[in-house]
């Protein structure tokens, strides 16, 4: 199935060469976010919160066809 | 003279601004390795000589210039300045940092830290230039912006690049939110400009040729480079060198850290676009605030053209257009960096300006503020041509400006009708740009810091239950942030007590705090230090040091009359927020503050109800019990 994935700041780099033009990507049935994320090898380690289809959902969220994921880093400076 | 103390200057200057006396004082090595410098020696020095309950716009006031061994453009980080006093916003313990090359400029002067006291009859500044000290007259200054002044003191020493920190028109007019401010940057917090100003100090240049001795120069010069090679590699410091500060803001609407609307909420859902529009049309290059700094997280931008026309400045941070946009519900962006510019030129605190216009909005909605009290304004939430002129009219304290420039607490003080509520403050300090139903963490930081609920003490609370970053301190006790999630409570105020210790270090050390969010940790400070100074300190010392200055600072509030009531959050802030994408999350109110603080007194060492660090701890932490 095929979800849009928007990153930002220092994630963006992780979708270069794995999302298309229009943000999307395919993956299989039944991923969840979690999946998803090492999919994109974006570490472990850093902060983040994803919204689906604008709403914050936690990482073992399951994706759906057409999903629109937003994964953001947190830093907590500023 | 005895030994010579490697790493610091070993001396202080004292500038009596009613006698113009001028005073060069020998530092004691003890209290140096006690307290290292910045906040934590400025907290001694703040303690032992302030007496109780004095008037912060009295010439009792003192203020406290301090650096610290790593006050050198080298040291990633090095460039600033911390300046300690009583704060005539919230009458309790108070810093406020700055960027800038002032810090590392007084050392080469040969000075560790100045201290200015008592009250000059007019206005004047002051030059330092190694051993010559000039207090010149400054009444042609008065009523000049910031840049102004900068500019006309340059001019006259005939030095273009000579560190200038001053205050603006805001400042001479004792607006308890003025800043002091260096070229673009501000020593922001709690009205440090208020207090120069209350002296007739408008500003401070200060120029060196000195350089400080160096206990082992192979072994510092090997500790930068290893410190310089792990933010060069850090992905974060990266962040900030591409998007500054301001890049911050889709991430912290998104994960519900952007209070709106007066925090009535937690996200926006602009970010994206306020911060595609600044990054692509207002955005001119980034800037580093000091000679040196590696990442130059700051941002130079221009609105080209418009009724919100401004020339090219520095500026444009996350918290300023955060407090100019989402806390006041304003999309205009032209509006939000006019205002964070005239903030800067008459010399207010941009976020404590924003959190005040957010509250005059709400009082006006209740009928609080009525159109009577602001003639043709317009305080309807949002709207961009009140920013500027509030900005205005604050600074210069003329009409509904008078009241708000004694910051939200004593505001809502004076207009009752219900305001209180609006007044969305810590220890009486405007809150700023994130938001503690993010994270639980930050709600412990938020209500226990010794400045209040400022922006820069609290958010490792932030950073380590969203951002899960440990800060290298996991082998010092602190849980793992992987291992917590962000909306637990249970832990937090454990976990709270390690980061505080930790993280203050950049304060006592007076360096940029940035740089332990993006790879360097109190290890590679205690090398550096260590080199420098000759004294074997490790990670321990410099937690055993934090905390003391921690304590410290507690011990000066509570003489000033605070405790564990003053260690409030607002009600609104632990509430469920009323709209938006987390308004129907449970998870992220705050449900149980008082078990949380309870927990973090008990890490402390202090006492449940009244708040006070018991005997035991203050004899650990060598801090004399009063």
């Amino acid at each position: 199935m095929e979800v849009k994935v928007k990153l930002y700041t220092i994630f963006k780099k992780y979708g270069e060469g794995k999302l298309d033009k229009d943000n999307n990507i395919s993956i299989p049935e039944h991923l969840t976010l979690q999946d998803l994320i090492s999919h994109l090898n974006i570490p472990e380690r850093l902060g983040k919160v994803c919204l689906v289809n604008g709403n914050p959902r936690d990482i073992e969220y399951t994706l759906s066809e057409g999903d629109e994921v937003k994964i953001v880093s947190i830093i907590g400076g500023g | 003279m005895g030994k010579p103390t490697y790493g610091y200057a070993g001396k202080q200057l004292r500038i009596s601004l009613n006698n113009r006396k001028v005073t060069v004082e020998n530092i004691d090595p003890k209290v140096l390795r006690r307290y290292l410098g910045g906040t934590g020696y400025g907290a001694r020095i703040l303690y032992d000589e302030l007496k109780k309950g004095i008037y912060p716009l009295s010439k009792a006031n003192k203020l406290i210039f301090a650096t610290s061994p790593l006050s050198l453009n080298r040291i990633p980080g090095g460039g600033s300045v911390m300046v300690c006093f009583k704060s005539p916003l919230t009458n309790a313990w108070s810093e406020s940092k700055c960027g800038t090359d002032f810090g590392p400029d007084l050392k080469r002067a040969g000075y560790d830290a100045v201290i200015i006291e008592d009250r000059s009859e007019k206005p004047v500044y002051i030059v330092i230039n190694d051993e010559d000290i000039e207090i010149k007259p400054a009444e042609h200054l008065a009523g000049k912006s910031i840049s102004e002044k900068i500019k006309m003191i340059r001019e006259e020493l005939d030095d273009p690049k000579i560190s200038v920190m001053c205050i603006g028109p805001a400042g001479e007019k004792l607006v308890k939110i003025a800043v002091a401010m260096s070229d673009g940057r501000a020593a922001g917090r709690c009205g440090v400009g208020a207090v120069m100003g209350s002296k007739n100090l408008i500003g401070i240049a200060v120029k060196g040729s000195k350089e400080v001795s160096v206990a082992q120069p192979e072994k510092l010069k090997a500790a930068i480079k290893k410190a310089v090679k792990a933010v060069r590699e850090n992905e974060i410091a990266a962040g900030f060198k591409e998007h500054g500060t301001t890049g911050e803001m889709v991430p912290s609407d998104a994960a519900g850290d952007w209070p709106t609307k007066n925090w009535h909420s937690n996200h926006w859902g602009k970010a994206e676009k306020i911060y595609d529009e600044f990054y692509n049309t207002k955005l001119i290059k980034n800037h580093a605030c000091y000679r040196g700094c590696p990442i130059a997280c700051g941002r130079v931008a221009e609105v080209k053209e418009g009724k919100y026309k401004t020339p090219v400045h520095e500026g444009a941070e996350y918290e300023s257009l955060s407090a100019f946009t989402a806390f006041v519900l304003n999309d205009n962006l032209d509006a939000a960096i006019h205002a964070t510019y005239l903030c800067n030129e008459y010399g207010i605190d941009t976020i404590s300006a924003g959190a005040i216009i957010a509250f005059a909005m709400e009082c006006y909605e209740h009928g609080v503020i009525e159109k009577k009290d602001i003639g043709d304004l317009d305080l309807s939430w949002g709207n961009p041509d009140a920013l500027p002129e509030l900005v205005r009219l604050i600074s210069m304290r003329e009409g509904i400006g008078d009241i708000l420039a004694e910051g939200v607490k004593t505001a809502s003080e004076k207009l009752g009708k219900g305001s209180e509520e609006f007044a969305i403050h810590g220890k009486g300090l405007e809150a700023p740009a994130h938001d503690a139903r993010s994270g639980k963490a930050l709600a412990v930081t938020y209500g226990t810091a010794n400045r209040g609920m400022c922006h820069i003490h609290p958010l490792e609370g932030m950073a380590y239950d969203s951002g899960k970053l440990d800060f290298g301190m996991v082998k010092y006790g602190l849980p793992d942030p992987n291992t917590v999630h962000r909306w637990d409570e249970k832990g937090k105020g454990k976990s709270v007590k390690i980061l505080q210790d930790g993280l203050i270090v950049s304060d006592v050390l007076s360096i940029c705090k940035f740089f332990m969010y993006g790879g360097l940790n109190i290890d590679n400070y205690a090398d550096m230090l260590s080199a420098l100074t000759g004294w074997e300190i490790d990670g321990w010392e410099l937690l055993k040091v934090g905390e003391r200055v921690t304590n410290l600072q507690r011990l000066f509030n509570m003489r000033e009359g605070f405790g564990r009531n003053d260690d409030l959050l607002p009600e609104r802030v632990r509430k469920i927020p009323s709209f938006g994408i987390y308004k129907d999350e449970q998870r992220c109110a705050i449900k149980d503050y008082e078990a949380m603080l309870n927990e973090y007194y008990e890490t402390r060492g202090w006492d449940l109800i009244t708040g006070k660090p018991s005997k035991d701890k203050l004899r650990e932490l060598e801090l004399e019990e009063e």
